[in-house]
């Protein structure tokens, strides 16, 4: 070519990139649009209007900010967001407990087995917290409680009682202590040995240096994790609903599920109190990443450190056994648990013989568990909202991911805030959200399994985008401009380039979304319907009916399911997932 | 305060792979600056953390003032927080939440030192180092430089026995390097505390130390004054580190005397080794005498052709063909002399060649 037809050509090719890339930006923030902003605005709105979205239809009336002051002015919503910012204080400050402890143990000490600790310390992230709250309560409920049972036995004049704020403090702060834990260990890790020893010279004692420099060096990841896990317990749903319920303790999320389920539903206070909860959350977020893109202390980048490990003597084994007693507390006995419970005829036990009386043992529960149309369609709907989601947000993610990353489209920055936005959104309110956005519309989504699919993808779009990201900048743009340069054009290269390398990537995050999404019970609460029956909100409806067996044989059913999931997703990502699935809860 | 740091024997066994550390053994007077000197890897920074208590020696013992702190067959470790040493790190280890102040005061704190003498020493140090308006900055607003600074304050603000350095300038740009080499022999010794020092960097260890010990896969190979290491290297490997770039190969013919294979005979001053010897002369380029041709002749006068000459500015590096080997020879000045191709004759100074066994 030369010089004179280049000139010619070039003014015309870079016009049509442009408007191309407009067209295409303008149909990602089409979609965002339908995906995000138009059910946030219909919740806004929902909150300043008194009318009832079923039984008006769709339109709003009577706007004006009286509904949600009043909302603001109820007792009741003072109530369920004290108790909201108690539980998740409690529950956070022993999330940090336990999470900088095992993260200590593990970076810092000569503690045998410190793989397995590591490994421990992270498992609560893979048990849906509906099942967890589930065995707890069968194990540790007042009454009947198996753990109460066989203190009896034993003689001991203690009961515990998991149906307390102090219950769902320790249920909390035992389950979401992986959140400080991942944070604090990484922190611990990538920290210059220099600096504690050069306090060891200064002729501090190992305690003193721990609390001068070690805690105040990584405090902004201390103080990340505790967000972030305060973030997660604040909009979780199926803890304090199983744990709360019995000792009438209301928080913010199960409140709003009360709202909608009195008659008539209160839609519109429901609303009000879902953005009560959103701008509570959105400020956390937003403290969070302050403190994470603020200035780190770890100055000295890409270096390898072995960091200093303390000789514990004999007190190592003292912290192994407190990694052995966390597992036992967070795995082994809710699954103990589930199973007696899930297999046994009836749960009252007389004796320790009676336990081990294998005539008491039966299949019934799973046998009426999968008699019930109910159960069994709840499992195909799960699986197919899943596979929904899964396909699609992951198609969407990638679009988003590469249009962000590696493309100078226009209105990026928009199109990458926007898709970030339901960070900040808990689950539960994305499920007002998308009631007010689409129950009053004639013929619409309402009603489907559309609605949970997309309501799924709009939640989780940041965990993908982000699972998506990390495996697209591995890509070397330079192996992109080699492509273009052998003269394939923009999709041509994303086909036989990016599309094949990323494709681990890309697979599972697609498998982290199927996981996410079957799992989800906030959002879902709002959007089934008994056509679109879901496992995690039928669990629940188990549960409340008071039929302990089924309910248990569900979880197990249900826990299994996901076990293997997981597995196939960490098998797919070498690990790489890990992180992301239990960061929606 | 300074002491006297004595090491015999020390060795120190990693999991895997030879010693890091063999049977290294040394003695610091009080108040002097000794420097180890060697390639990374060769030990000298593990022999420097068993001083400091940071690493357990395998084998031998260390005493810091007549007192013993490290005797692993005695089972004697005192921990570094009581050994009273200073010490300063090659990433500064500066604590970054802490300001300038809070940093140095830090190991006064652990000594219970009353509260208005402590900002007094601090000040002092702060002074000595040269940081005194920086006092309540927070480090983070430091260059490098000043960092390094602050852990030097830090190390010298109670005194210690002993101040142990490990590369505290290697992090830092090459002209300020240059200048914190210099004011950092002047704090030590106005300190008057005894130094153990660190690098890497002959250049280095030459300005700052009072003595030099080479060291080389875990094996101390040779201390003494940098004069004397750069005059009479004691073994091969110490002149190849000191920079002789020149080895002829010959036997030793008679006292004083060694015969080459090209059949010419090389007079050296206090040879090694005895008559039939087969041995190594090494020679520094920078001792090579370099003659334009017919020029008198003297003692180990040879002639030689010129192969290459470089031109660095200063001076003049050149590849020299003489006594059937290339050798290299460097010629200080502006103005380069020869050319290539040119025949020149060589003189080999016998007081600054030395034999080493082959």
């Amino acid at each position: 070519m030369t010089a004179e037809t280049a000139a010619l050509v070039a003014p015309r090719e870079a016009g049509r990139r442009i408007s191309f890339g407009w067209l295409w930006s303008g149909a990602l923030l089409v979609l965002l649009t339908f995906l995000v902003i138009y059910p946030v605005a219909m919740l806004v709105l929902g909150a300043l209007t008194n009318t009832n979205p079923v039984v008006d239809g769709f339109g709003i009336y009577d706007l004006s900010l009286k509904n949600f002051i009043t909302v603001l002015g109820n007792p009741n919503v003072h109530f369920a967001l004290a108790n909201s910012l108690i539980a998740c204080g409690g529950g956070t400050l022993l999330a940090v407990i336990i999470g900088l402890t095992f993260s200590w143990v593990v970076v810092r000490t000569n503690t045998p087995c410190k793989r397995f600790i590591a490994a421990v310390s992270m498992i609560p992230l893979f048990v849906p917290p509906l099942v967890a709250a589930v065995a707890w309560s069968i194990l540790a409920s007042p009454k009947t409680g198996l753990l109460n049972t066989m203190i009896k036995w034993v003689g001991i004049d203690f009961r515990f009682d998991v149906y307390t704020m102090g219950g769902l403090i320790a249920i909390f702060g035992i389950y979401y202590a992986p959140y400080v834990y991942m944070f604090t260990a990484s922190a611990l890790r990538n920290m210059d040995p220099a600096l504690e020893e050069a306090a060891e010279i200064s002729g501090a004692t190992p305690v003193r240096i721990l609390f001068t420099v070690t805690f105040p060096l990584i405090a902004p990841a201390i103080i990340s994790g505790m967000l972030l896990s305060f973030i997660v317990m604040l909009g979780i749903y199926g803890i304090p609903a199983v744990l709360g319920a019995p000792g009438d303790i209301p928080v913010l999320t199960t409140y709003i599920f009360k709202l909608t389920n009195w008659s008539p539903p209160l839609y519109s206070t429901a609303a009000s109190v879902a953005i009560i909860l959103m701008i509570v959350t959105g400020f956390l977020v937003f403290l969070q990443q302050k403190v994470v893109s603020g200035r780190s202390y770890i100055t000295v980048a890409g270096k390898a450190f072995r960091p200093g490990v303390m000789n514990l003597g004999p007190w190592r084994y003292l912290t192994l056994s407190l990694a052995v007693i966390y597992l036992i507390v967070v795995v082994v006995l809710p699954t103990l648990a589930l199973i007696v419970a899930a297999f046994r005829k009836f749960l009252f036990i007389r004796s320790v013989e009676s336990l081990f009386d294998l005539k008491q043992y039966s299949l019934i529960h799973f046998e009426r568990l999968f008699d019930n149309p109910l159960a069994v369609r709840s499992i195909w709907n799960t699986m197919e909202v899943g596979l929904i989601t899964a396909v699609f947000g992951g198609i969407l993610a990638f679009a988003i991911g590469y249009t962000v990353h590696r493309t100078n489209a226009a209105g990026r920055r928009s199109i990458d805030v926007i898709s970030t936005l339901p960070v900040a959104i808990p689950g539960l309110v994305i499920g007002v959200a998308y009631l007010w956005a689409w129950i009053g519309l004639p013929g619409g989504l309402y009603g489907t399994i559309w609605i949970l699919a997309l309501a799924f993808i709009a939640r989780f779009m940041p965990d993908t985008i982000k699972a998506l990201s990390t495996s697209l900048l591995q890509i070397h743009k330079e192996l992109e401009e080699a492509s273009w340069i052998c003269g394939k054009g923009l999709l041509g290269t994303i086909r036989t380039i990016v599309l094949p390398l990323a494709r681990p990537g890309v697979i599972a995050a697609m498998t982290l979304l199927f996981i996410l999404a079957i799992r989800e019970l906030g959002s879902s609460l709002f959007l089934y319907t008994s056509n679109t029956m879901v496992m995690a909100v039928l669990l629940l409806d188990y549960y409340e009916g008071g039929n302990v067996g089924i309910t248990s044989a569900f979880s197990l059913v249900q826990t299994l399911l996901l076990a293997v999931l997981i597995g196939i997703a960490h098998f797919l990502s070498r690990g790489g997932a890990d992180t992301s699935v239990g960061r929606a809860g | 305060m300074s002491a006297e740091l004595i090491v015999s024997h020390l060795r120190k066994q990693f999991a895997v792979g030879r010693p890091a550390v063999d049977d290294v053994s040394f003695r610091v007077a009080a108040g002097e600056i000794v420097v180890l000197l060697g390639p990374s890897g060769c030990g000298k920074t593990t022999t420097l953390r068993c001083i400091a208590g940071l690493e357990q020696p395998t084998a031998g013992t260390i005493s810091i003032g007549g007192d013993e702190v490290a005797a692993p067959e005695r089972g004697v470790h005192v921990p570094p927080r009581l050994r009273n040493i200073g010490m300063v790190f090659q990433s500064y280890a500066v604590w970054p939440h802490m300001t300038v102040r809070q940093n140095v005061n830090y190991p006064l704190r652990h000594r219970k030192v009353p509260r208005d003498e402590a900002e007094r020493k601090v000040d002092r140090v702060l002074e000595l180092v040269g940081l005194s308006e920086y006092a309540e900055r927070p480090v983070t607003q430091l260059s490098g430089g000043q960092m390094q600074r602050v852990a030097l304050a830090r190390a010298l603000v109670y005194e210690p026995r002993i101040l142990l350095l490990d590369e505290p300038l290697s992090n830092l740009d090459a002209k300020l390097r240059l200048r914190l080499r210099d004011e950092l022999r002047r704090i030590i010794k106005e300190a008057k505390v005894t130094a153990l020092y660190v690098t890497h960097d002959q250049a280095e260890a030459v300005v700052l130390g009072d003595r030099i010990g080479v060291m080389e896969n875990g094996k101390l190979m040779q201390m003494s004054a940098p004069v004397e290491l750069y005059n009479k290297p004691e073994n091969l490997f110490v002149a190849n580190f000191t920079g002789v770039s020149n080895l002829i190969k010959g036997e030793i013919s008679a006292p004083g005397a060694v015969r080459l294979s090209t059949g010419e005979t090389l007079r050296i001053t206090a040879p090694r080794g005895k008559t039939g010897d087969a041995v190594l002369v090494a020679i520094r380029p920078e001792n090579i005498q370099l003659r334009p041709n017919g020029e008198g002749a003297d003692t180990n006068s040879f002639p030689a052709r010129v192969i290459e000459g470089h031109f660095h500015g200063t001076q003049t590096t050149y590849a020299l063909e003489t006594l059937g080997h290339r050798i290299e020879a460097i010629e200080l000045g502006t103005v380069p002399r020869f050319s290539a191709h040119d025949t020149i004759r060589v003189v080999i100074p016998p007081d600054h060649s030395w034999v080493f066994p082959q």
